[in-house]
């Protein structure tokens, strides 16, 4: 690349504006204009939609909340934020007996160490996607395979902050009580557990208000929950039940935000009480 | 306070017992309640310990089937993972270009119009907290299934995102360039070409590879609701019960994510260390 | 060239900062402008090319003939005008992931059509005058340089030749040399007094000793009024009555 050779020279001849960049934007245009020919995407197509997105909103509206006298629908909400909470739980749980496996001021040797944080972090990574289609291969559909789905995800995420945070305690009261000659567990129990108890709680609640949304995401494939009525409401074109549920379904993730920021809040309060 | 008989003794003991269980009721209270919504929400998600248990062979069998992958089957999967990665590519950057104009809008410093700023912003945040999938499958409702709509479902859900960071990067710019080139006489267009757009440039391409990854397992998704991609591919094999084409399917998948993952990193790294960007 | 006259400038709370400044100004002058912190000077000099809005008075520009007013102007007129008004500030305003070349560039963005800017499209003369611009300030062999990468001094060089290039007739320095060390203020000034054969230069100073060593006429400004308008050559009595003090021979800041 003739223009990081000639840094260290004094003159360059002057590069005209198409010069600029040609290579990386030239790439990219062209990666962009193949890959729009490729979708066969065309302005007509958008053109032809718009009269069609009237008359969709047309249908949407009013929403049509009689779909909530079914119990069913109910029930799926509950579905939906018990698969959240119940696999939050779940999957702090798991976090939590993984994560000091994974601390370097607990376990002194790497290798356990690096496993379990592979272990971690391939749980962050596999699209839980993935998972919930396969499990529901095994255990059927429903809310349960969904549960299971959080969980794992959760513990991967959570494995990781709990980790971070048991690494960066203050390690004196550690210190004085390994002089006393504590147990491991005892450690863990009087030191680092209490300056770790705030965040961990609050990064629960953060997972929780994630997963109610992954919880929507399952719903639609096949996991159980309010996603699933979202699903069937979009493929029977009943547009107006779905404007209802997605309404519905906004006002308690929001409902669900409020409420784990208050908590955060007062716990965070305490903390700096503490 | 002297103890002066056994019966003040027993009132003592009970008094401070008493006052035990009151100092933990302060914890029973939530615990108590905490542990019910738990065995509450456990049975409406039809918890069943013995169906997971019973479930563990049939899952080792489920792999079982599902290994030796269908390694044959990988020529014709190219085809859909080259889509999908094609959707995610052209809606992020859709989504990135209005991002852009819309955060001109929705900074502080761009323009004096508050109202609409105002407005714009409130629009963005309101985006934002409906989760990407909603919007997505609403898109896909209004326009169609098929990559186009997708593309278009993709770039929506992304400028909730990039539009708010966007006009952040905006609004954080250094202004004294920007004062300097107006008291010259560049119009509004020239400051932002000039002051303001390569002081932004390595954040707004950061932002956008984040959120391109992000689109990518939108964009699976996408696919298993019927727009197109690996994702039908995924959903037809196991409808099909034919489980090894699935697990080719999905660990095109995993190469599919991983690849897009390490090359956004790549390309982050590049932009950062500001060689070929001014 | 220049006529400003009356200009009256209140406080957001207010009180009147400056109260009745005029003066003119020709080409070939290189007015320094002194006073205390606070007193106005740097509103005064963004009244000029419009950047502040005085409350009272006007500016008016005579560069080629056609006497125009700035106070007041909005929009495309503000513009035409601004592009015969160049201004160098205090801290640096170039802008840092650009090169020094294309930091000079802009100082044309006046008179270049949107549509040819937005592609770079500077002409070949174009780049020609800008790098003597870097030049005669002697710097041309930095002219590939990121920005970021210069040291203070050779900022405020690469933002003088911006001006160069821009070819104003009158060019406007807010405290130009206030953060430098001893070395590069000369050098920066320097390189300021030649422009006086194509220009008018009007620099708002804090230290009386520099300014009398380099300008033709000084401007002092106490209480919102002008109270010295003449020679360089200022004695302490005058200094005193600029600055309202009595110890200004021991003041710190003048090197």
């Amino acid at each position: 690349m003739n223009w990081r050779r000639a840094k260290n020279k004094e003159e360059l001849p002057y590069k005209r504006w198409y010069q600029h960049h040609l290579i990386p934007v030239g790439v990219f245009l062209l990666t962009l204009g193949w890959s729009m020919v490729d979708l066969k995407m065309s302005p007509q197509l958008f053109w032809e939609g718009i009269p069609h997105f009237f008359d969709l909103v047309g249908e949407m509206f009013p929403p049509n909340w009689q779909v909530f006298s079914r119990g069913k629908t109910l029930w799926s909400i509950l579905e939906t934020v018990s698969m959240a909470f119940v696999g939050t739980f779940l999957g702090a749980i798991g976090a939590f007996f993984l994560a000091p496996f994974a601390a370097a001021n607990l376990v002194p040797s790497r290798v356990i160490r690096e496993i379990t944080k592979r272990m971690l972090a391939a749980e962050r990574s596999v699209p839980p996607l993935i998972y919930i289609l396969l499990l529901v291969v095994v255990i059927g559909l429903g809310p349960f395979a969904g549960m299971i789905v959080i969980s794992l995800g959760t513990i991967g995420m959570l494995g990781k902050l709990f980790a971070e945070a048991i690494e960066t305690i203050d390690p004196k009261p550690l210190e004085s009580l390994e002089s006393t000659g504590a147990t491991k567990i005892q450690m863990f129990r009087y030191a680092i557990l209490p300056q770790v108890i705030p965040s961990l709680i609050a990064n629960t609640l953060y997972r929780f208000d994630i997963n109610l949304r992954v919880a929507l995401f399952l719903g639609v494939v096949g996991g159980g929950g309010i996603g699933v009525d979202l699903q069937m409401a979009m493929s029977l074109f009943q547009y107006a039940d779905a404007l209802a549920i997605t309404a519905v379904t906004l006002v308690i993730i929001w409902i669900a935000e409020r409420i784990s920021d208050s908590f955060r809040k007062r716990i965070i309060g305490q903390e700096n009480l503490q | 306070m002297g103890i002066r008989s056994i019966g003040e003794l027993i009132c003592v003991q009970e008094i401070v017992a008493v006052n035990a269980m009151m100092r933990y009721w302060k914890y029973l209270f939530p615990t108590g309640l905490f542990a019910l919504l738990l065995w509450g929400g456990a049975a409406v998600c039809r918890v069943d310990p013995v169906a997971l248990i019973a479930g563990v062979p049939q899952g080792i069998q489920l792999l079982g089937h599902m290994l030796p992958p269908a390694w044959k089957t990988f020529p014709e999967l190219i085809g859909p993972a080259l889509q999908t990665a094609q959707i995610a590519f052209v809606g992020t950057v859709l989504g990135a270009f209005l991002s852009f104009l819309i955060g001109l809008i929705a900074a502080r410093n761009v323009h004096s119009m508050k109202v609409l700023r105002n407005m714009v912003r409130a629009i963005l945040s309101a985006e934002r907290a409906l989760p990407d999938l909603i919007v997505i499958l609403f898109f896909v409702a209004i326009v169609g299934l098929g990559p186009f709509p997708g593309v278009m479902a993709l770039a929506a859900s992304s400028i909730g995102m990039l539009g708010k960071l966007f006009a952040d990067a905006i609004e954080e710019v250094d202004p004294k360039p920007l004062e300097s080139m107006v008291a010259l006489g560049a119009t509004k267009a020239q400051v932002i070409r000039y002051a303001v757009l390569p002081q932004i440039i390595p954040s707004l391409i950061a932002n956008t590879l984040y959120r391109f990854e992000v689109n990518i397992r939108m964009c699976i998704l996408l696919g298993v609701v019927g727009a197109g991609g690996i994702g039908f591919n995924l959903v037809t094999s196991l409808r099909l019960l034919k489980y090894q084409e699935a697990m080719a399917v999905i660990i095109t998948i995993l190469i599919l994510v991983t690849l897009c993952e390490k090359s956004s990193e790549i390309l982050r790294r590049i932009v950062v260390g500001q060689e070929l960007l001014r | 060239m220049l006529s400003v006259k009356n200009i009256a400038k209140k406080l957001p709370d207010g009180r009147l900062l400056l109260r009745d400044i005029s003066f003119d100004a020709e080409k070939g002058e290189f007015i320094g402008i002194l006073g205390e912190s606070g007193v106005g000077k740097t509103v005064l000099l963004r009244c000029i090319n419009g950047l502040t809005t005085p409350d009272q008075g006007e500016v008016i520009i005579n560069g080629d003939g056609n006497p125009k007013k700035i106070s007041g102007k909005k929009g495309g007129e503000l513009r035409r005008i601004r592009r015969k008004i160049g201004m160098v500030f205090q801290g640096s305003i170039l802008v840092k992931r650009l090169s020094v070349l294309e930091n000079v560039l802009t100082g044309r963005l006046g008179r270049i059509s949107t549509a040819r800017s937005l592609f770079y499209g500077f002409t070949d003369g174009e780049v020609g005058s800008a790098l003597e611009a870097l030049d005669k300030v002697g710097i041309r062999s930095l002219a590939y340089r990121r920005a970021e990468t210069l040291s203070g001094g050779e900022m405020q060089r690469v933002a003088i030749a911006r001006a160069i290039f821009q070819e104003p007739y009158l060019l406007l320095a807010d405290e130009p040399v206030s953060n430098l060390d001893p070395k590069n203020t000369e050098a920066v000034l320097d390189y300021l007094k030649p422009l006086t054969q194509q220009m008018a230069i009007i620099g708002v100073f804090h230290a009386p000793r520099i300014v009398s060593q380099y300008c033709t006429r000084i401007i002092g400004i106490r209480d919102g009024a002008v109270v010295y308008d003449g020679s360089p050559t200022l004695s302490d009595a005058t200094i005193d009555s600029i600055y309202g003090t009595g110890k200004w021979a021991s003041d710190p800041s003048a090197n």
